[in-house]
């Protein structure tokens, strides 16, 4: 394989499981935001904010994170026939199959890209009592969307040198 | 092109992309999105995005994460070890004991969590070596397991009644409740089951030896049931505070999480380890679920599109002129069928959009239908060839289980679950007696 495709591989996974990591300790903010609402409503007055942010917590979490899941091996395939194959066979179906996968993120970052837009240009806010503007929300979704993408591309890149029995 | 056969062409494009073993929110994103761009246009490009913004306003769904956090903070740290040792220690002296002992701390985890996939890692992890140790049949056990982790989705709390009443718009604390009585009533099934095959053929699961019985004194045979403190507290405060009203849907998932948490660092078992690997495992777990989900929703608007529930009101109801229940029956049987070749999450957020508003036309109570729908899950969930359940089950359990061994192991537990499926069905009252009486519908 090019050299530019190994160093490619090689730093979106590394930067994708930076955020991944990160990502990962999003559920701290989410249980304390919802704790706090628990306890506000109780002790003084409901808090309005708390449902909403604990929603971007969570859009955030599984964008920002869904590459390092990639990476981790997690998403499950069917493998009824996929356990059966030699390993070289599997790459190779991968390596086709796995466009499919890469031509739905790109219509995911492309409606993503619009919606975002959208939101900045009209100051976009939620309707809600709170009102906060969306577009914050919205950036980070499709960051994490793209950042999905280069893992995507990588896996790609990582299928063709395994299907040719190379290592990358 | 008519939209019925588009349908069909959707479905059976998307099961070819399956089976090639492409990671399954990819084949259904793809599906789904390349669908709208072609029917649409311009018009469907957005639709893949429009489904992340939708998921993000299904609030309930917030519980998922916290569920799978708290499942695996209970199984990684291990602090149903005792619980497991009280049952162990209190049943083992029946024939096939032990397994009854398993189902029951099955119960106990589920009431402490919504999803299957606590269950199944403290029963692989804890119960499965202990059982293949004193010479339990292998495929008794492993079945055992996979059917007591299941119970995980029935008993309350449960992440599925909690997708199920967001799409039926069903209030989720009467699903809960009407989820509780048949939950039990299957789980005294698979006792019975057990203890009627252990009776005739009680090589199957021998009990505690003479010896080992006496080595435990009484005193230390009390001292193990505090170890049921901790199910009650944790129950206590996430569903008892969710169905006194004092917590909201959401925030009673935190209360549990947090719980959790404490009794992890109460038993002074919450060690970096530990943590790293809850918070790693829930991350990938959540996103999968997260995924799968965020493409069946484009999926499933595409079918709305279509006007697909339309079209399978008028196949059941016009075309071939049945009766509800045949209706209903034919439903249930569908979903298993699809429920063995499709993945679970996705056939919750595709299917359940089309059959809820025909068992409301049927004039069907809808929680009453959450209940069957929920044990048509189990039952799918564990049936090959893609049951979640027998994933996690090869993933988690020891070597010497081979997949054959998992794959024969369910039969029986699934015939039962039929079994109780079929009772709930001539007996409505089994799942709406308690929300009945709690709320007085």
């Amino acid at each position: 394989m090019p050299k530019a495709i190994r160093l490619y591989v090689r730093y979106v996974e590394k930067v994708n499981r930076a955020i991944g990591r990160c990502a990962m300790y999003l559920i701290f903010a989410m249980l304390g935001v919802l704790l706090y609402s628990s306890f506000s409503k109780t002790v003084f007055l409901p808090a309005h904010w708390t449902l909403e942010t604990a929603q971007f917590l969570m859009v955030a979490y599984y964008l920002l994170g869904g590459s390092y899941s990639m990476q981790l091996g997690d998403h499950v395939r069917m493998d009824l026939l996929y356990t059966s194959w030699k390993p070289r066979t599997r790459s190779l179906v991968d390596s086709i199959t796995v466009l499919f996968l890469i031509f739905y993120l790109c219509l995911l970052l492309y409606g993503g890209y619009s919606s975002t837009a959208y939101a900045i240009q009209y100051g976009e806010q939620s309707y809600s009592a709170w009102a906060p503007y969306m577009a914050p929300v919205k950036v980070v979704m499709t960051f994490g969307v793209f950042m999905m993408l280069l893992q995507a591309v990588a896996t790609l890149f990582k299928d063709i040198a395994a299907a040719r029995g190379e290592e990358l | 092109m008519s939209y019925e056969l588009i349908a069909l062409l959707m479905f059976s494009s998307m099961m070819l992309l399956l089976l090639t073993g492409q990671r399954v929110f990819g084949a259904i994103g793809f599906v789904a999105s390349a669908a709208a761009l072609l029917m649409w246009g311009d018009g469907g490009s957005e639709m893949a995005f429009s489904a992340a913004m939708k998921l993000m306003k299904w609030y309930p769904l917030l519980t998922l994460p916290l569920f799978v956090y708290m499942g695996y903070m209970l199984s990684e740290s291990r602090i149903a070890d005792d619980l497991y040792r009280m049952f162990h220690v209190w049943m083992g002296p029946l024939n096939g004991g032990l397994a009854i002992g398993t189902i029951l701390l099955m119960v106990a985890v589920s009431a402490m969590n919504g999803l299957s996939v606590a269950g199944m890692a403290i029963g692989a992890s804890i119960a499965l070596p202990e059982l293949l140790r004193r010479g339990y049949d292998k495929i008794m056990v492993t079945g055992v397991i996979q059917a007591g982790s299941s119970l995980g989705i029935l008993v309350p709390p449960s992440v599925v009644l909690v997708l199920y009443g967001m799409i039926a718009r069903q209030p989720v604390s009467q699903l809960w409740l009407a989820g509780a009585l048949p939950g039990l009533m299957m789980a005294g099934m698979f006792i019975a089951y057990i203890v009627i095959r252990c009776w005739f053929q009680p090589n199957l699961g021998p009990s505690l030896s003479k010896e080992e019985r006496e080595e435990i004194s009484w005193a230390e045979k009390f001292r193990l049931l505090q170890a049921g403190i901790l199910p009650l507290f944790i129950f206590f405060s996430m569903t008892g505070l969710f169905l006194m009203g004092v917590t909201s849907l959401v925030e009673s998932a935190a209360v549990g999480a947090t719980a959790a948490t404490l009794a992890a660092l109460v038993k002074r078992r919450l060690t970096a380890h530990v943590m790293e690997e809850t918070l790693r495992k829930t991350l990938g777990i959540s996103c999968m679920f997260m995924w799968i989900i965020l493409a069946a929703l484009c999926f499933g608007s595409v079918f709305d599109g279509l006007g697909a529930v339309k079209a399978i009101e008028g196949f059941f109801i016009g075309k071939l002129g049945l009766s509800p229940w045949e209706v209903l029956i034919l439903m249930q049987l569908s979903f298993i069928l699809m429920g063995m070749f499709l993945d679970d999450t996705a056939m919750l957020v595709i299917v359940a959009p089309l059959y809820v508003p025909l068992v409301k036309l049927l004039g069907f109570d809808l929680v009453w239908y959450g209940v069957l729908y929920t044990i048509t899950c189990q039952i799918a969930y564990m049936t090959p060839p893609f049951g979640y359940n027998l994933f996690l089950m090869r993933a988690m359990a020891p070597p010497e289980v081979t997949l054959s061994d998992i794959y024969r192991s369910i039969g029986p537990f699934v015939l039962v679950m039929t079994l109780a499926l079929i009772l709930v069905m001539i007996f409505p009252e089994i799942a709406l007696w308690l929300p009945k009486t709690f709320y007085g519908r």
